[in-house]
């Protein structure tokens, strides 16, 4: 197995320029997910790192090896497309043998590799039916087994569980945790599903504009991003950004008056705020409790069972979501007083950009 | 059980235009067909024979020359057909540039009405002013002009170039959008894996397109079984009946020598070889599509 290296990799397709100099490290053994909004550019980056598609400039080292003009077969890398690209007029057995068999790999060998990975992947019953015959997780799960039986050293995977219902989705993303763990591999994995973000990978790498926004531990995105968008984009229900002014710096924090009414004194370095500066307020729907200080004028509730969603606006025009205990008190039409813990807050400036929060959770690895 | 009889009707009303349409314009010259085959039928008599005519028929060893002839007819032209038609398909469904160009340029024998096309080849084929016949001589090929249609052997080659210039477009376009319905995923997971051009082209394209070859296989065996025109055009059967295929064999007893009684016997023999090699072909192709994952 390996590590992965992307240095400076840009990509245009003519005038328009989709991938901007992009540098990443990916450790040996690392679960790395790429995740971002459709055209952000990350099915492309793994394109270019599969070697289906050219980068502009930059180079890709798999191992220590400079690998950017390499044909896909001489990189080390095996691919799981979005659509599972199963041969239809193959077997189970001859789909997941058909790298070897372009290796043209002497029979023995050959059966015994397959059976390996069908054992790992649950498959060996299988192994004589066509992929017309298979459910779509054992599709899937046929798609991986090609991948393995290449022993790669990076594996990468294409929004693999795009096409699965929602159920099978969650069970094939701990099957697919396991698989990392049982094949002790470098993996990266392109997803716009922060879900799968979060759950699977060691690290995460949020994508935008062709730009990478953050790299870090789901924690770290969580507890710490870089940016609003990030802060947006991971977490669910989405963070809840609140439009304030700086009222006032000081030893304690940054002092905020928010638009919708209120002032929050949030334990965050200021890093150059000052009094008057346009700022947003981060707040996860998930810190926000029953309390006094912020007015929520409550326009759609979903109950969940354990957990209450309570949509409205704040003041008169910020949107706003509350997760709220299973039986909150929330009623449509009706305001919701609630509060906030100032520490749980996030603060951005008017470029999006964060300001460090003092006192966040502990991170865990 | 009280319902079901107007429903049963309703769909016999339902069904009741197809059914007189092919009875129509199917069923009754059909059956016209078998009852004229038992008859001595002329332009101005008509007498029952019995099994007369199948008894000339089967004892002529015209007939088994003839039958020979079309299915060796048949299946050379249809054979150039399919290979000329995939390699056209490959090469059009290559990222070339001008690719669209070349798509347009594959069209015009298709859409030319045949008589046209044929009138052209015929004067192609001409020795004295005909194209081919000139290019041969200019490069020292020929001594002299050279008639492709007065001998036996050349007219019949030249009978199966024009037949297969008019029907390759076909098969290219159809093997072509076969072509193109592939996922380029798989392509590209083979690509991924190591496998080169001609191996993705005999492991990937070729079972994918499998069922639409077979299909185009028996559309185009029995249109080629029985394709008259341009044989009629280019040399009426002839010289001598080198090009007499059953089709043109039927159309002279019958409408030349005015036999419609022999040629109606003609005509059901066509019916049964072509029901017969239909059949066999729908086996095959049931296989194919079962074993390529279509079923």
């Amino acid at each position: 197995m390996a590590t992965l290296d992307l240095e400076n990799i840009s990509k245009s397709f003519g005038s328009a320029k989709v991938l901007h100099d992009i540098d990443l490290a990916i450790r040996d053994k690392e679960f790395v997910v790429f995740v971002g909004p459709s055209g952000c550019g990350k099915s492309t980056l793994l394109r270019i790192i599969a070697g289906l598609e050219e980068s502009t400039a930059g180079k890709i080292v798999i191992g220590g090896q400079d690998v950017s003009g390499a044909h896909p077969v001489d990189r080390g890398i095996s691919m799981v497309f979005q659509s599972y690209a199963l041969y239809p007029h193959l077997s189970v057995f001859e789909n997941i043998a058909f790298p070897l068999r372009v290796q043209k790999m002497g029979a023995d060998d050959l059966k015994a590799r397959v059976h390996r990975a069908a054992d790992i992947l649950q498959l060996t019953d299988k192994l004589q039916l066509k992929p017309g015959q298979l459910s779509g997780g054992q599709r899937q799960r046929v798609a991986i087994g090609r991948s393995i039986v290449r022993e790669p050293k990076v594996f990468l995977f294409d929004e693999p569980l795009s096409n699965l219902d929602a159920a099978l989705r969650g069970d094939m993303r701990v099957e697919l945790s396991q698989l990392h763990r049982e094949l002790n591999a470098t993996m990266v994995y392109v997803t716009h599903d922060q879900v799968e973000a979060m759950t699977m990978a060691d690290r995460i790498v949020v994508l935008n504009g062709g730009r990478v926004e953050q790299f870090g531990t789901p924690m770290e995105l969580y507890h710490h991003p870089a940016t609003k968008f990030v802060a947006g984009f991971i977490g669910q229900p989405n963070m809840n950004f609140v439009p304030g002014v700086v009222a006032g710096v000081d030893a304690a924090g940054v002092a905020v008056d928010l638009d919708a009414g209120g002032r929050l004194v949030l334990p965050i370095e200021a890093d150059g705020a000052a009094k008057g500066d346009r700022v947003e307020v981060g707040m996860r729907p998930e810190d926000i409790r029953l309390g006094e200080g912020l007015s929520l004028n409550v326009k759609v509730i979903e109950r969940l069972g354990g957990v209450t969603l309570a949509y409205g606006a704040l003041g008169d025009d910020t949107r706003f979501c509350a997760a709220l205990d299973g039986v909150a008190p929330a009623r449509e039409g009706e305001p919701l007083a609630l509060s906030i813990d100032p520490a749980a807050c996030h603060l951005f400036n008017s470029d999006g950009r964060v300001m460090r929060r003092k006192a966040a959770p502990a991170l865990v690895a | 059980m009280r319902r079901a009889l107007p429903e049963a009707w309703f769909a016999w009303l339902l069904v009741a235009p197809a059914v007189i349409f092919i009875g129509v314009i199917v069923a009754w010259p059909l059956a016209e067909t078998v009852r004229l085959s038992f008859t001595d039928a002329k332009l101005n008599s008509e007498s029952y024979v019995g099994f007369e005519n199948y008894a000339d028929l089967l004892s002529s060893s015209k007939t088994y020359e003839t039958v020979i002839r079309t299915f060796y007819w048949m299946f050379l032209s249809v054979g150039l057909k399919l290979v000329l038609g995939l390699i056209g398909a490959t090469l059009l469904n290559a990222a070339v540039p001008g690719r669209a160009l070349f798509r347009v340029l594959v069209m015009p024998p298709w859409v030319i009405p045949i008589a046209i096309g044929c009138f052209g080849w015929l004067w192609l084929y001409n020795g004295h002013f005909g194209l081919i016949s000139g290019m041969l001589q200019r490069f020292g090929i020929l001594d002299g002009p050279f008639e492709f249609l007065a001998y036996k052997t050349s007219a019949f080659y030249s009978a199966i170039v024009t037949d297969v210039w008019i029907g390759t477009p076909m098969v290219t376009l159809f093997l072509l959008a076969a072509m193109q319905g592939v996922s380029r995923d798989l392509y590209e997971a083979a690509w991924v894996d190591g496998a080169g051009r001609w191996y993705r082209f005999r492991r990937i394209t070729i079972p994918q397109i499998m069922p639409v070859l077979v299909s185009m296989a028996l559309l185009s065996a029995i249109w080629t079984f029985n394709s008259f025109e341009i044989i009629w055009i280019l040399t009426e059967g002839g010289p001598r009946g080198a090009t007499t295929t059953l089709i043109v064999d039927t159309y002279k007893t019958a409408i030349g020598n005015y036999k419609f009684g022999e040629g109606a016997a003609r005509a059901v023999i066509i019916v049964i070889l072509l029901a017969l090699f239909s059949l066999i072909y729908l086996f095959f192709l049931n296989k194919v599509n079962r074993k390529y994952g279509v079923k």
